[in-house]
């Protein structure tokens, strides 16, 4: 049976957050990435004037002088793309959370349940989106998750396109192949070799010579353009993590070994919380620091015993310094991957008894992760992770907090606040 | 495994235990008072009794109190009483918390810091924070959040000559009549003011 697989996408999603809890930014170039020092988001009316993805702030007030550039409020985003599952889930329960902004949902079968066609749950998932969040997204309705993308990237933004079986052909003969989801450079290149340029002449290339050139997700992506669904829309909700990753840009960048190394110190400590969170522990780890000009060094080692306790990756860490860092060269970031991960509760006992001590220390950090329950994220933090704690992460105006940060409750402090989003902005009499 | 100890006592041996767990100590007899909501030492004392009879409270060898199973991890449903259980848990099940009550559409809930005194009247003061739901239908006598000028207003909605019109809750304040269509973005559902 054919299915019917729908793509949401918000519309200028951080910008739009932005736009839809504060009218004075109704109509204005909003721009988001001000404590990045580039474009996150812009909203339409920026993207009229010019501005793109990644602009640099200096580029961005050249071409749109007017342009309103606000830091970006994680939290709130989150708070909204978390409401924007939910809503979607009310219709069905197989939704794929696949980025902050957008979502995969399947509807197979929900026709005679909703009383209504595909393109008519579609239309009040939407609708209900709009209404409720305030801001517009776009959908499209296609047989599989690929033409699904295809279709919500075809009339942005506040559109709903579906492609029908019958009529795939019709969008893919003008869709060049690495505009397809999951069709990267190298792909498109070798395509483009064998004159494959657009991706209906993709799909129109028979079977044999795909699997002959090429690898199976590639095969898949053949079979989903001609409207056969092989790719299932995956529902795990923050399920098994098997790497985490923590990184953090700084601005200015910094020479400072003791500084670089405290940034370093204090993504390890963000990741273990995670990983005692998720009931995880590493086997190994990345470090990874960034220069100024985007060069990376990277070191990766293997712990002796599955850890999620900061203490021993942070030896690890310091170990590995020395590869890491160049005296004379400035870094704007490090990072930290935790790879190898098992669930904490099979884990073995190391032979050399060192498990006691490790149980105590365990206990000592079950006493932080409570402290950060109840009190919020680094009430207490590790020395090695001083500088980076006391240090404003960025300096001058790239450091400004998100207005909602700033408009503490009564009761709320600087760590935590209520998960309500709050609008904002001028209020008439 | 339930164990009978008498009528009334499962509830005040509970928080005996609470009190020695997080404390790590028993509980003076004024304490116990506070604990069990009691007024004199000596009601507490009876009950104490009453407790040592049944063997839930011991007297160690200098006569003081002891909880004869201090880590009972039996969650005592209450007494057993002509074969039909008291089940108090189960009633909490219809309970709800303020967060459900005061919202009802979670996805929608945006919260807005009442700025000036135009629904004094309604008993909105400046500084509440009011629980709004976007996308909810706005009917006549309802307070909206309406989008006016490029900013919020939070007033009543009202009909006056046939068309829908915004009206203050405050006499020194005047009713908007809105020159185009009228947007209204929310629906006022709560008042929060914290103290």
């Amino acid at each position: 049976m054919s299915r019917a697989i729908l793509h949401i996408d918000g519309d200028a999603f951080f910008a739009s957050c932005e736009q839809a809890r504060n009218p004075e930014l109704r109509g204005k170039s909003v721009i988001t990435g001000k404590e990045r020092g580039i474009a996150a988001s812009m909203s339409y009316e920026a993207k009229a004037r010019g501005v793109t993805r990644a602009m640099p702030l200096g580029q961005i007030r050249q071409v749109c002088p007017d342009a309103v550039i606000l830091p970006s409020d994680y939290e709130t985003y989150s708070l909204l793309s978390k409401r924007f599952f939910d809503i979607v889930r009310r219709w069905t329960p197989d939704v794929e959370e696949y980025s902050i902004d957008e979502c995969f949902a399947d509807i197979t079968g929900l026709r005679r349940q909703w009383r209504a066609s595909y393109r008519d749950i579609a239309a009040s998932i939407t609708d209900r989106l709009a209404a409720e969040l305030g801001f517009t997204f776009s959908a499209g309705l296609a047989p599989s998750k690929v033409l699904a993308k295809v279709a919500s990237k075809w009339n942005k933004p506040h559109g709903l396109t579906v492609i029908s079986s019958r009529r795939i052909a019709g969008f893919l003969n003008d869709l060049p192949a690495g505009k397809v989801w999951g069709i990267g450079p190298n792909t498109e290149a070798l395509l483009a070799k064998h004159r494959i340029m657009t991706a209906g002449q993709f799909a129109r290339t028979p079977f044999s010579w795909v699997k002959a050139h090429l690898t199976k997700p590639h095969r898949e992506i053949w079979y989903e353009l001609n409207g056969e669904s092989v790719l299932s829309v995956s529902t795990v909700q923050d399920g098994p993590k098997y790497s985490i990753q923590k990184f953090r840009t700084f601005t200015p960048p910094s020479r400072d070994r003791e500084f670089v190394f405290a940034q370093m110190s204090r993504n390890i400590e963000n990741a273990c919380i995670k990983a005692r969170r998720h009931r995880m522990a590493a086997r190994g780890a990345y470090f990874i620091l960034r220069s100024q000009d985007f060069r990376h060094t990277a070191v990766e080692v293997s712990l002796t015993a599955p850890t999620a306790l900061t203490g021993p990756i942070i030896a690890a860490a310091r170990e590995a310094l020395p590869s890491l860092f160049k005296e004379g060269t400035a870094w704007r970031a490090t990072g930290v991957v935790l790879t190898d991960l098992i669930t904490d509760d099979d884990r073995q006992p190391d032979l050399f008894g060192a498990h006691v001590a490790v149980e105590r220390m365990r206990r000592v950090y079950e006493g932080l992760d409570s402290l950060d329950t109840k009190y919020g994220k680094h009430t207490v933090w590790l020395g090695s992770s001083h500088l980076a704690q006391v240090r404003e992460r960025h300096a001058g105006e790239r450091g400004d907090l998100p207005e909602r940060q700033m408009l503490a409750l009564k009761g709320e402090n600087g760590r935590r606040r209520l998960a309500i989003p709050m609008l904002m902005g001028r209020q008439a009499a | 495994m339930f164990t009978y100890y008498g009528r009334m006592t499962p509830n005040a041996l509970d928080k005996l235990r609470t009190f020695f767990r997080s404390n790590g100590r028993m509980p003076t007899f004024r304490e116990l008072a506070r604990l069990w909501g009691f007024r004199s030492t000596n009601a507490v004392a009876k009950l104490v009794r009453k407790l040592t009879d049944t063997g839930a409270l011991v007297r160690d060898r200098a006569g003081r109190l002891a909880l004869a199973d201090p880590f009972s991890s039996v969650r005592l449903l209450g007494a057993v009483e002509a074969g039909w259980p008291s089940p108090a848990e189960e009633e909490l099940a219809d309970t709800m918390s303020l967060d459900e009550w005061l919202v009802r559409n979670r996805e929608a809930t945006f919260m807005l810091k009442v700025q000036g005194s135009s629904m004094t009247g309604a008993g909105i003061m400046p500084g509440d924070v009011i629980l709004v739901e976007r996308g909810a239908p706005a009917r006549e006598g309802d307070i909206v959040v309406a989008e006016v000028d490029n900013a919020w207003t939070v007033k009543y909605l009202r009909r006056r000559s046939g068309r829908m019109v915004l009206e203050p809750a405050n006499e020194a304040y005047k009713t908007i009549i809105p020159s185009g269509e009228l947007n209204i973005a929310a629906v006022v559902k709560a008042v929060i003011r914290k103290y």
